[in-house]
């Protein structure tokens, strides 16, 4: 453990949690991410291509991996938990399909709604299998990816599924094409910033609330100077609320305090009084919907399907949930990370396309990517470890205390 | 080989672990080739730590050991094994997927899975055993006795001299234990030599011929088995005198002390038959019983924690749900036997641990939960207990065995919980934690609840329960006041001899 760490005895040194969530450990996938901008804004640069770092290229790349992200959200809360899930790509190509093809006869709410019950379904029969019959999660879910990729086949008879009918077609469009402006981003930020730094000062530590006050009023002030505004598309907006609404409640929630506890030792937390199954089956229920959710914006963006559409794109979601540093093995994790590998995956992809590399070499360097960062989290876990044990065996005080008499 | 030499001796050997437990000193082993050598001793008194020397598990810090006269150091169980040394531990590590003949000859070198040699050697082998076998089965598909068996033919195939049996028994039926017995007699008299490690005693008196006793890491008695007779061997396995902390009579409750826990009719598939006692507040309940008496499974069905579990449970005269939730809900607490496993969230620091159970309470709007507060709870846990720690953000995996068990128990101290049950708390604690943690049972009786404590070692339990139940076979065999009970009475009970446990044992 680095020693501002042990040395640092104040619970609330808001100071060191900080300096403790920037070390490489927790925060690499960010530094990884940077560099990877960076390389590629300098590369475009030297090679005379479109300045990299522009904002329609931003804005492109977060649209791109809007969905894939939302995914790697829900799958990460499946990796927390301590499962495994396999079937995200056929859900969501079902839930596309279904939305396809109820669109036009009962109207897009209606679709929807039973498209996003079709992936409920789909994760609650998952979670079930895993959590009550107790069949490994990978096997279950290899067989219902395929299953349910089946259920596509058989609904789309193995032709592509198009919206044709124009009324049909606009009501998708107008769920996800297009872009939404936030103006004055600083002066919108700046007054959340105040808004919390009041709450913080009122609830935790008079310092760090002052400080997050003055942040905001600062940006406030500058606001009008800067202008400065926000403008990215729809499915962008949909990735920054799921996200942090779902980081919301597992950092903040007893839910999301359980779930963790639940995916890195079910029985610790079992005999501790939490009902396991409900969590687990519950992540299940939730990565279902989320896939459901993912298969109408891929409809809308598309206005159709066909039956092979999202194959393969389970693996594309592990892996930026692996670049994210989520454990396979439950209990660690974090889907901010996730949507951050996500957007690694993407900005490679993009980079390749910008700088006109060709497509021969992605899959080389995006699979290198991902066993190089899985290296870094296993080895850098390890010398944590080592460290530990290093700690624990240097002499202890004598264990005779008063406070039991 | 010197001329004369035992097949194996150990002297003066000592293990000190890094985190400063001393787990053996000055500790001396002698064993003649074709002797059936007995090892026995308390929980904790060190048993397991020479095996695993002799094994080549652990290296000793001090001392000499000597293989047929000469000084080896064995730095792999690889190594000890090729000298001669087969060690069987109590969960036989066979690869259940493969046949018996694949496993017996596991370690055979050579390129072919299974040349037509093998079946003959096998056959040779099962004959110098006196024991029948298919070599074809696989297997998962074993009971348990013939999995022993399994693991004494590959033991015999890598040419072992030497057999150390840990607790070779303590899972097996009636009829697997005399195969065991009667497969060891007969090697014995061929000329292989076994290390023989068993909490039963009357095992040990009748199988062996030379008796080693451990007691607190050192070897305190030695000799010729037929110099021993129960009574005897239990003596000098509790030694006369107990640790003056740890010994207090407990005083029985007064009668009209509210009943807390009225357990009736308890039964499970686990191994708990037709259980039912009382507990009032302020009186702490010992569980006596051998390993594989069933008697943690009392505590799992109890608890709820085992889903199988039929029969009534009442905490304050209220039934009590099944499952730990509703257990945790009514103010049981479970303490469980392994703590890395069952008891701590291993990437949660002390202050998550200590929250977990009762998160809720400790949560704005019973959802939210409120931090300040949590390392609130932690740091006091941490200063009432005593536990040696970095601070609250500590992780588990970075604290002793006894500070670990001391957030286990900070997990319980402080949310109302009235029932305490608690799965051998000090295995594998330092002595020093052991005494707080007896201190601690003590303090939640005084404090008016209850405590169930399973033990194996018997001295713990009369030091802290008011009574004692003796568990054998599932059920409670003999109940005991604390004060009026020794620990060589418990010992006889839970071995099946004395009242009511005699006819148990013959049957």
């Amino acid at each position: 453990m680095p020693p501002e760490k042990a040395t640092a005895p104040a619970p609330s040194g808001a100071r060191s949690r900080l300096a403790a969530a920037l070390r490489p450990g927790n925060a690499g996938v960010v530094y990884a991410l940077l560099l990877i901008v960076a390389v590629l804004t300098l590369l475009s640069a030297q090679l005379g291509r479109p300045p990299y770092l522009s904002a329609t290229n931003v804005i492109n790349i977060l649209d791109q991996s809007s969905l894939i992200a939302i995914l790697a959200v829900f799958t990460t809360v499946v990796l927390i938990s301590g499962n495994f899930d396999l079937s995200v790509a056929s859900v969501a190509a079902f839930s596309a399909a279904t939305v396809l093809s109820l669109v036009a006869p009962l109207g897009l709410p209606l679709a929807m709604a039973i498209a996003l019950g079709a992936g409920l379904v789909c994760g609650a029969v998952n979670g079930l299998i895993v959590q009550l019959v107790g069949i490994n999660a990978f096997i279950v879910t290899l067989g219902t990816m395929t299953a349910v990729r089946g259920l596509v086949l058989i609904l789309t008879d193995g032709r592509t599924i198009t919206a044709e009918d124009p009324a049909a077609q606009s009501s998708l469009i107008a769920l996800q094409a297009g872009y939404w402006t936030v103006p004055h981003v600083l002066a919108v930020l700046g007054v959340a910033a105040v808004a919390a730094g009041v709450l913080v000062l009122l609830r935790r530590s008079r310092r760090a609330g002052i400080a997050i006050v003055v942040a905001g009023l600062v940006a406030v002030a500058l606001s009008p100077v800067l202008g400065f505004e926000l403008r990215l598309s729809k499915p962008t907006y949909y990735l920054i609320v799921i996200a942090g609404l779902t980081w919301a409640v597992l950092r903040y929630t007893v839910i999301g305090r359980r779930l963790y506890a639940v995916g890195a030792n079910a029985e610790a937390a079992r005999l501790s009084g939490i009902n396991v199954s409900r969590y687990k089956i519950g992540a299940f229920v939730l990565n279902g919907l989320g896939s459901g959710f993912v298969g109408i914006l891929f409809a809308a963006k598309l206005l159709a399907i066909n039956p092979t559409g999202l194959q393969g794109t389970e693996l594309t979601v592990l892996a930026a949930a692996i670049l994210g540093g989520t454990s396979l093995f439950g209990g660690l994790g974090s889907v901010l990370k996730s949507v951050v590998g996500a957007l690694i995956l993407f900005t490679l992809d993009n980079g390749f396309n910008v700088l006109n590399l060709g497509a021969n070499y992605q899959g080389v360097i995006v699979g290198t990517v991902v066993v190089v960062a899985a290296a870094i989290y296993t080895v850098a876990g390890r010398q944590r470890q080592v460290k530990r044990v290093r700690e624990s065996t240097k002499p202890q005080a004598p264990v005779r205390q008063e406070a039991l008499r | 080989m010197v001329s004369g030499a035992p097949l194996l001796s150990l002297t003066g050997v000592g293990k000190e672990f890094p985190n400063g437990t001393v787990a053996l000193k000055d500790a001396r082993l002698t064993v003649q080739a074709g002797s059936v050598h007995g090892l026995v001793g308390a929980n904790g008194a060190g048993k397991s730590t020479m095996i695993k020397v002799i094994a080549g598990a652990h290296a000793p810090t001090s001392g000499v050991v000597r293989w047929k006269g000469e000084e080896v150091v064995w730095r792999t169980p690889g190594a000890a094994r090729k000298a001669g040394v087969a060690t069987i531990m109590q969960h036989v590590p066979l690869a259940p997927t493969l046949t018996v003949l694949e496993n017996v000859f596991l370690g055979a070198s050579g390129p072919w899975r299974m040349p037509r040699s093998r079946r003959a050697e096998f056959a040779r082998l099962l004959e110098r055993v006196g024991y029948a076998i298919d070599p074809d089965a696989e297997v998962a598909g074993l009971a348990i006795g013939e999995r022993q068996m399994v693991a004494i033919l590959q033991a015999l195939a890598t040419g072992a001299e030497l057999v150390v049996m840990d607790e070779p028994t303590a899972s097996l039926a009636e009829g697997e234990r005399q195969v065991v017995f009667d497969v060891v007699r007969r090697l014995s008299a061929q000329g292989t030599a076994f290390l023989y490690v068993s909490h039963f005693l009357d095992e040990v008196l009748s199988l062996t011929d030379h008796v080693t006793v451990l007691r607190d890491g050192t070897v305190v008695e030695e000799g010729g088995t037929s110099g021993y007779d129960e009574d005897r061997l239990v003596q000098v396995i509790v030694g006369r005198e107990l640790l003056e902390v740890e010994r207090r009579s407990a005083e029985p409750v007064p009668a009209d002390a509210p009943v807390l826990l009225k357990v009736s009719g308890l039964g499970s598939p686990s191994g708990v038959r037709e259980v039912s006692f009382e507990a009032r507040a302020g009186e702490v309940i010992g569980l006596a019983g051998l390993l594989g008496s069933g008697r943690s499974e009392i505590l799992h069905a109890v608890y709820g924690a085992d889903p199988r579990a039929t029969g009534e449970v009442l905490v304050e005269g209220r039934p009590v749900g099944r499952g730990p939730r509703a257990a945790v809900a009514a103010g049981m607490a479970l303490v469980p036997e392994d703590r890395g496993a069952q008891g701590l969230v291993g990437t949660f620091p002390i202050w998550k641990n200590v929250s977990l159970p009762h998160l809720p309470s400790l949560s704005a709007r019973r959802s939210l939960p409120r931090e300040p507060a949590e390392r609130e709870r932690a740091e006091r846990a941490i200063a009432d207990l005593g536990i040696v720690c970095p601070g609250p953000d500590a992780l588990p995996g970075e604290l002793s065995g006894g500070n670990a068990q001391k957030v286990v128990f900070g997990k319980w101290l402080y949310g109302g919980a009235r029932v305490f049950m608690l799965d051998e708390p000090t295995a594998g604690v330092d002595v020093g934690a052991k005494a707080d943690i007896l201190e601690l049972v003590r303090r939640f009786a005084a404090d008016g609840g209850t405590v169930l404590v399973v033990s194996s070692e018997f001295e713990e339990i009369l030091a802290v329960a008011t009574r004692v139940l003796v568990v054998r076979e599932g059920r409670v065999v003999a109940e005991r006041a604390a004060h009026e009970t020794s620990e060589e009475e418990l010992l006889m009970l839970a071995n099946g001899f004395g009242e009511g446990g005699a006819q148990h044992h013959a049957a």
